[in-house]
């Protein structure tokens, strides 16, 4: 008993010297919202970011995760990922959060008439942070038929219901509109236009459908709207089909202020249109999976693969993790709250391994490229909270440990 | 076709003979090459081939003439073995209350069956999925009563686990589910071994301790039982538990379910149920799996074209 009482007064006295409840020791932090691009420590108190800084003294934390070797990045933001309403969504927890990627917009799953459903079934019960892209049309994303239907396609009921929950929804997503002109499109911007938020577009363009790529970026998006599935070049026809230069009406549109957004999915990362495009500087604005149930298959596009494809096509891991965290932030208007470790920030987290190899990436057409570089997520902290930890990094080991 | 079409395509046909003649023709839709072959119900363990036609396996036998099939999978880095089975899982095609969904948790760990408690299980997935009831043994956790011959007791090495030499002496098989390594370690020790393994994966468990097959797997092996016994109790064993003697094995004429794994070695750490953690050197990951005679995944590319050889691009198809 007294052994107990001497105990438990040194766990005491230890505590009150704990400033923090968790470091992150010794990784190589990439915040690019901070510029910090080095070795540091990376502390947690509750569930907010206490402090970023060098050689944090380890008496001082609860709990040391010695993550030498290891990346450490603030949580990645997917803005265009699939987990309701359309029939390949894939829950976040167990496809997102093992990936690093703490914060999800989906992409058009609901539309104004079903995100009350999208919210109590998924959002409301994932540990990933949960976000909505709304779908123009009130259904959601049901299919050709649902989707075509410009009697549901209605802005003031979608800008109303944005109104109500501007901490969920981020913006307006039009999509598969397989019917001739602008008619979604512009339903959509004009949402947008109501309630102040971007708009995503998914928009084929084909022989017949009375619109152009030219058009659509330079005369109907607005500065800050997404055009996704950037290197599909069916969708924004990147390069020119005969010169395979990135077209002027891209750069262009790249200039007033529209955003391409990757969007990789099973049909719109394609590796002669990605090279092309990087090697002639038109890299993705914002790095993002279009994980559902058949690419996850295929090209295994999570955020750590993509990060890992623009990387083995040149860029560098500090860019490629901007574009994954902060420039995704901006776009949805959640920076800075969202996309840094900035001090008193929410405590969203990833920790990653930069594998050496030859690896096979895959593109949305299941064509194969080497790469010698693969990055993988071992850690991820989501709300101040170690929700996954695929080596143990921060486990007892089990012949040491005294309890429960 | 009438005769007088038929005859008015013959006049072609000689002319092309020669050049049938001179190629091989594909007798094999799929071919896979000089893979480390582990099948414990037939006996077989060594670098073999393995021949596929539609869904079914043909051919299981060294050097096999690749000219002969027209995909060629050249899986000499790895173990090729039964699509494994998994008897305790919780998967739905919707992820519905504790359930996961099944495909990209099941077929990227090279389990092609899953026995699951979610009610709408099979929807739209790839994986087989059966479901308990009628014709399959009772499964329980946490206690053996009522459990009978050829009934099942999962967690069997869990904090709360019945003793379990008595229950193996009359017969009840023992699983294990979610489990401790303090609690597995010993047993594994005095090779008092589980008759099938299995994962429990379910949402409290797919984060950690990270419960998929592989992951699952590389615990046991870093706990000192050997890739042959891990084998076994995926297919054979877990296949006569559920009473589905078809499935589990390489056999020529039967399914054509097959794992390709990867050994790697290195510096690894695993989380048990109780989220202690156990250091280890070696990792199972499945590369290729194949199901019903289709790659449904296939992670390093092996049967994928790399992309400057695979001709010109269009996105209009």
């Amino acid at each position: 008993m007294r052994g107990l009482v001497v105990c438990c007064g040194l766990w005491a006295a230890s505590l009150a010297a704990q400033t923090y409840d968790l470091v992150l020791a010794g990784g190589h932090v990439i915040d690019p919202a901070n510029g910090i691009n080095q070795v540091m420590d990376v502390a947690v108190t509750g569930n907010r970011i206490a402090r970023v800084a060098e050689n944090l003294p380890r008496n001082q934390a609860k709990q040391v995760v010695d993550v030498a070797g290891l990346y450490v990045t603030p949580g990645l933001i997917d803005l265009h990922a699939h987990v309701f309403g359309y029939s390949g969504s894939l829950l976040p927890d167990d496809t997102q959060l093992v990936a690093g990627t703490t914060t999800v917009v989906d992409c058009g799953g609901s539309g104004w008439r079903t995100f009350d459903d999208f919210r109590a079934r998924i959002i409301d019960k994932s540990q990933t942070r949960v976000l909505a892209w709304l779908n123009i049309v009130g259904r959601g994303m049901l299919g050709t038929q649902v989707e075509n239907n410009t009697e549901d396609m209605d802005p003031k009921a979608t800008a109303e219901k944005i109104g109500k929950h501007r901490d969920l929804i981020m913006g307006i997503k039009t999509a598969h509109y397989s019917r001739p002109g602008w008619t979604a499109l512009d339903r959509a911007v004009e949402a947008g236009r109501l309630a102040d938020v971007p708009v995503i577009v998914d928009n084929n363009i084909l022989t017949g459908m009375e619109r152009t790529t030219r058009e659509k970026l330079l005369d109907r998006l607005r500065p800050g709207d997404l055009a996704t599935h950037s290197y599909n070049d069916r969708q924004n026809e990147l390069l020119d089909r005969h010169s395979g230069k990135v077209q002027e009406y891209a750069r262009q549109a790249r200039t007033r202020g529209v955003l391409f957004d990757m969007g990789h999915g099973a049909g719109s990362f394609l590796w002669p249109v990605a090279t092309q495009a990087m090697r002639q500087g038109f890299p993705p604005d914002t790095i993002s999976t279009d994980l559902h149930s058949s690419s996850i298959m295929v090209g295994e596009p999570d955020m750590p693969n993509c990060i890992s494809k623009v990387v083995n096509l040149g860029m560098t891991l500090q860019d490629a993790v901007a574009r994954s965290t902060v420039s995704p932030a901006k776009a949805i208007k959640r920076y800075p709250e969202l996309g840094t470790l900035g001090v008193g920030k929410t405590a969203d987290i990833g920790v990653f391994t930069m594998r050496q190899g030859v690896f096979a990436f895959k593109d949305a057409w299941a064509k194969k490229m080497l790469g010698r570089q693969k990055l993988e997520c071992l850690l991820t902290v989501r709300n101040g909270r170690i929700v996954f930890d695929q080596e143990g990094l921060s486990r007892p080991d089990w012949k040491t440990e005294v309890k429960r | 076709m009438t005769r007088r079409r038929l005859l008015a395509g013959l006049p072609l046909i000689p002319a092309m003979t020669p050049a049938i003649l001179a190629q091989t023709p594909a007798i094999y839709d799929l071919l896979l090459k000089n893979g480390d072959v582990l099948d414990p119900k037939n006996n077989r363990r060594g670098r073999m081939d393995i021949a596929v036609v539609g869904d079914k396996i043909v051919r299981v036998a060294p050097n096999l003439p690749a000219a002969h099939a027209k995909l060629v999978l050249e899986v000499g880095d790895y173990y090729v073995t039964p699509g494994l089975i998994d008897i305790h899982t919780h998967f739905d095609a919707l992820g519905d209350g504790v359930n996961v969904q099944p495909d990209h948790n099941a077929l990227t760990n090279g389990v092609t069956t899953a026995v699951t408690t979610g009610s709408k299980a099979a929807r739209g997935s790839r994986t087989r999925l059966l479901q308990w009831g009628e014709g399959m043994p009772a499964m329980k956790e946490g206690t053996a009563e009522g459990l009978g011959p050829g009934d099942i007791l999962t967690g069997m090495y869990g904090p709360k686990a019945p003793p379990l030499e008595a229950l193996r002496q009359r017969g009840v098989l023992l699983d294990t589910g979610s489990f401790w390594f303090r609690v597995a370690a010993p047993a594994i020790q005095k090779g008092f071994l589980p008759d099938t393994i299995s994962t429990d994966i379910q949402k409290d468990t797919i984060l950690l301790p990270r419960a998929n097959m592989m992951t699952t797997l590389s615990k046991f092996l870093n706990l000192g039982m050997t890739l042959e016994q891990l084998v076994e109790r995926t297919t054979v064993n877990p296949a006569k538990a559920i009473k589905r003697p078809e499935l589990g094995h390489l056999t020529e004429g039967g399914v054509a379910d097959i794992a390709v794994i990867e050994l790697r070695k290195g510096k690894f750490g695993f989380v048990d149920a109780g989220l202690a953690r156990l250091a280890g050197d070696r990792k199972l990951r499945c590369v290729l799996t194949l199901r019903a005679g289709r790659v449904v995944w296939d992670a390093e590319g092996l049967s994928m074209t790399e992309w400057t050889h695979a001709g010109p691009y269009s996105n209009f198809k």
